[in-house]
């Protein structure tokens, strides 16, 4: 990986937003803190609900769209050379610079994604036109040049297929083709292998992963899946209903976890023979119970009502974030007891 | 797309036949007998008989179906004894009235609907849009003659600001399209062309009310279908400034339905009104119908029900055409 500057790419600190809905106001994200070094890539891992895909949003300022609104914290963008870019009070117009050119974003649905009545060609087109100052030509050369970058074949003639020519896995290229095409330093990945068939996501990870050398950009990366995380991240943040529960190196986590949330995850991820030799392997481990209604959760501890490790304290208050390793923390009062 | 066309223009061409069967048939089935009709109530069996065979009555259907589809193509589409004229003329005197007010009409509602419709949506306003559902509501609930009566007591009786039932207004010196408005933009006369215009004004908003309602409510059922698309999101995680998301990608992925209704709505307008010709004396085509089937004048009926299928299906073929530039998935299947 490059080597790690001093001020971070990206930092988010005491990051909260929420959502009004009929039920009442959800608090999908409640704390979140974390820093993106240039060049490197951290994974967010967690159920549907985690707040995962709403940090995402918050970074790129398109939670509003939905009915939310980012109520405390920093975005901080800090790209070489220049000076920091405070993501939550810009406004609204330097915010369109920012998205698509500094911070670019791929998402989970390939199939829907992209617009219908639109040429794949004139959809990069219009992502390099709105950045950068080019003749209509040399934006439809770099669309080419960027089709062949993310691996479609024949792109001088593909330029002018419609989406609804291409696969799943070629329109997902498309949109990482349209999401690079400004050269970003950050890539925001929400799921972007899950609507995928397996070949296709290996192929997917392996061309960001190719890439993101090529550019040197950042990566955040969304996933439920710690299969890809293994692959593709160099930290990770675990989120759990709408906090990070435990963050740090990509290794530690696998080997060292320190919150029981984590410990559960690792333990839910099939090992090969799991099922078709019960009598060599064992029991696919699930984690009992379901997440904490967002519109009424625990006082204390979120995970405590379906923690093995639970005793009365952890009801009491929410616990902090412990530094329990180095540059790893744990958001657990019993984080010693916890192990794989 | 030459495929597409020549498929399309194919098709048109079958459905036409299939309606001039149809016209004939169902015109033939009538109780009435043309000739005893035409020769008038105190006519003997041997008068009638007459009239009889120089209608070609006497001949067998599928020979008198021929005959009158032959004569159709050369422009012989039979006479109207109630009028003493070919109904061939009488048509061509009449249509462009109704053209011309059908045209202002769908232009009033089309436009209107679109512009009204893709405003609301782009500002996102929660009160325009309440106030647009109950004008598209109330619009669509109004019959336009009424309409037609409100508007001349208002803006004639009381207000004086357009002209009262009097028809199209003096016509212009040459004649081109026959459409009045037209005619005096040829001619270079604007004041003509204002004059025509606001003859026009009246019966064609009475006409458009109702459409616009219509097209209003399916264009922003589209459009809110749109709004929430996944690719609305990429497009502004893109940095797309809002307006060219809404006019260049939302309005043209939500636009096909309303295209449509659109071409529905003007062939039904160009087949003519006729309460509302009749309310404005409009010298159109509703009313030459309404007399034809009042007087059983059957050739006119036979000639109407034809221009009818014709209009609406050649405005079918134009809006399958333009589908094809709006959406490409529809031109490449």
């Amino acid at each position: 990986m490059t080597t790690t500057s001093a001020t971070p790419l990206l930092e988010v600190e005491g990051l909260k937003t929420s959502f009004k809905t009929s039920r009442g106001i959800v608090k999908s994200v409640d704390d979140v803190s974390f820093v993106i070094p240039a060049g490197t890539t951290l994974g967010v891992v967690g159920e549907s609900g985690s707040g995962k895909s709403v940090t995402s949003l918050s970074i790129m300022r398109l939670v509003a769209r939905g009915g939310g609104s980012i109520d405390d914290g920093v975005i901080r963008l800090n790209k070489p050379g220049q000076p920091a870019i405070d993501i939550r009070n810009l406004d609204e117009k330097s915010m369109r610079r920012v998205r698509g050119n500094d911070i670019a974003m791929i998402f989970q649905e390939p199939m829907t994604s992209l617009d219908p009545v639109w040429s794949i060609g004139d959809q990069i087109i219009e992502a390099v036109r709105l950045h950068q100052k080019v003749s209509r030509a040399e934006a439809r050369e770099k669309a080419i040049e960027m089709l062949r970058l993310v691996g479609i074949p024949a792109p001088e003639s593909r330029v002018d297929d419609f989406p609804h020519q291409l696969s799943g896995g070629m329109r997902q290229r498309v949109m990482i083709a349209i999401a690079l095409s400004c050269r970003p330093a950050l890539l925001i990945a929400d799921e972007p292998t899950t609507a995928l068939d397996v070949t296709i996501q290996a192929q997917i990870l392996n061309l960001i992963r190719r890439l993101q050398k090529e550019i040197g950009m950042s990566v955040l990366f969304i996933t439920h899946n710690l299969g890809v995380v293994a692959e593709i991240a160099d930290r990770v943040a675990v989120m759990y209903a709408g906090q990070v529960v435990e963050e740090g190196p990509v290794r530690a986590i696998f080997s060292a976890p320190r919150h029981p949330y984590t410990v559960g995850l690792l333990k839910s991820i099939p090992t090969p023979g799991s099922s078709s030799n019960p009598m060599a392997s064992r029991k696919l481990d699930t984690i009992g119970g379901a997440p904490p209604d967002p519109v009424a959760l625990p006082h204390g501890c979120r995970f405590a009502p379906r923690c093995p490790l639970a005793i009365d304290e952890c009801q009491k208050a929410p616990p902090p974030l412990f530094p329990v390793g180095e540059n790893h923390g744990a958001r657990c009062i019993r984080w010693p007891e916890v192990s794989k | 797309m030459i495929n597409f066309l020549l498929a399309r223009i194919g098709s048109a061409i079958i459905t036409i036949f299939g309606a001039s069967i149809l016209a004939f048939v169902i015109l033939r089935a009538v109780p009435t007998n043309p000739a005893r009709l035409i020769a008038g109530p105190f006519a003997n069996d041997e008068v009638i008989a007459q009239v009889t065979s120089q209608l070609g009555l006497d001949k067998p259907l599928f020979v008198q179906y021929f005959d009158y589809i032959v004569s159709f193509f050369a422009g012989d589409w039979g006479f109207s004894y109630s009028a003493g004229q070919p109904v061939l003329s009488q048509i061509v005197q009449r249509l462009p009235a109704s053209a011309e007010l059908a045209l202002y009409a769908f232009l009033f509602a089309f436009i209107g609907a679109v512009f009204v419709t893709v405003l609301v949506s782009f500002l996102a306003s929660k009160w325009l849009d309440r106030l647009l559902r109950l004008l598209s509501f109330i619009s669509v609930g109004v019959p336009p003659f009424w309409l037609a009566l409100l508007f001349l007591m208002v803006f004639f009786e009381q207000l004086g600001w357009f002209p009262g039932p009097v028809g199209r207004g003096p016509a212009p010196g040459s004649v081109h399209t026959g459409l009045f408005t037209i005619d005096y933009l040829i001619a270079g006369n604007f004041s003509g062309f204002a004059t025509a215009l606001h003859h026009l004004a009246l019966p064609a908003l009475a006409l458009a009310l109702g459409p616009f309602g219509y097209l209003v409510r399916l264009l922003r059922a589209n459009l809110l279908d749109i709004v929430n698309e996944p690719f609305v999101t990429v497009l502004h995680a893109k940095g797309v400034a809002p307006v060219s998301t809404h006019f260049q990608h939302i309005l043209p992925n939500a636009f096909l339905p309303t295209l449509t209704a659109g071409g529905l709505i003007l062939a039904q307008l160009l087949g003519g009104s006729v309460l509302v010709e009749r309310i404005f004396v409009w010298p159109g085509i509703g009313t030459l119908v309404i007399d034809g089937i009042l007087r059983q004048d059957y050739a006119v009926v036979q000639a109407f029900i034809m221009l009818s299928a014709i209009i609406y299906i050649g405005v079918n073929l134009l809006v399958d055409i333009l589908y094809g530039y709006v959406d490409p998935r529809v031109r490449r299947s």
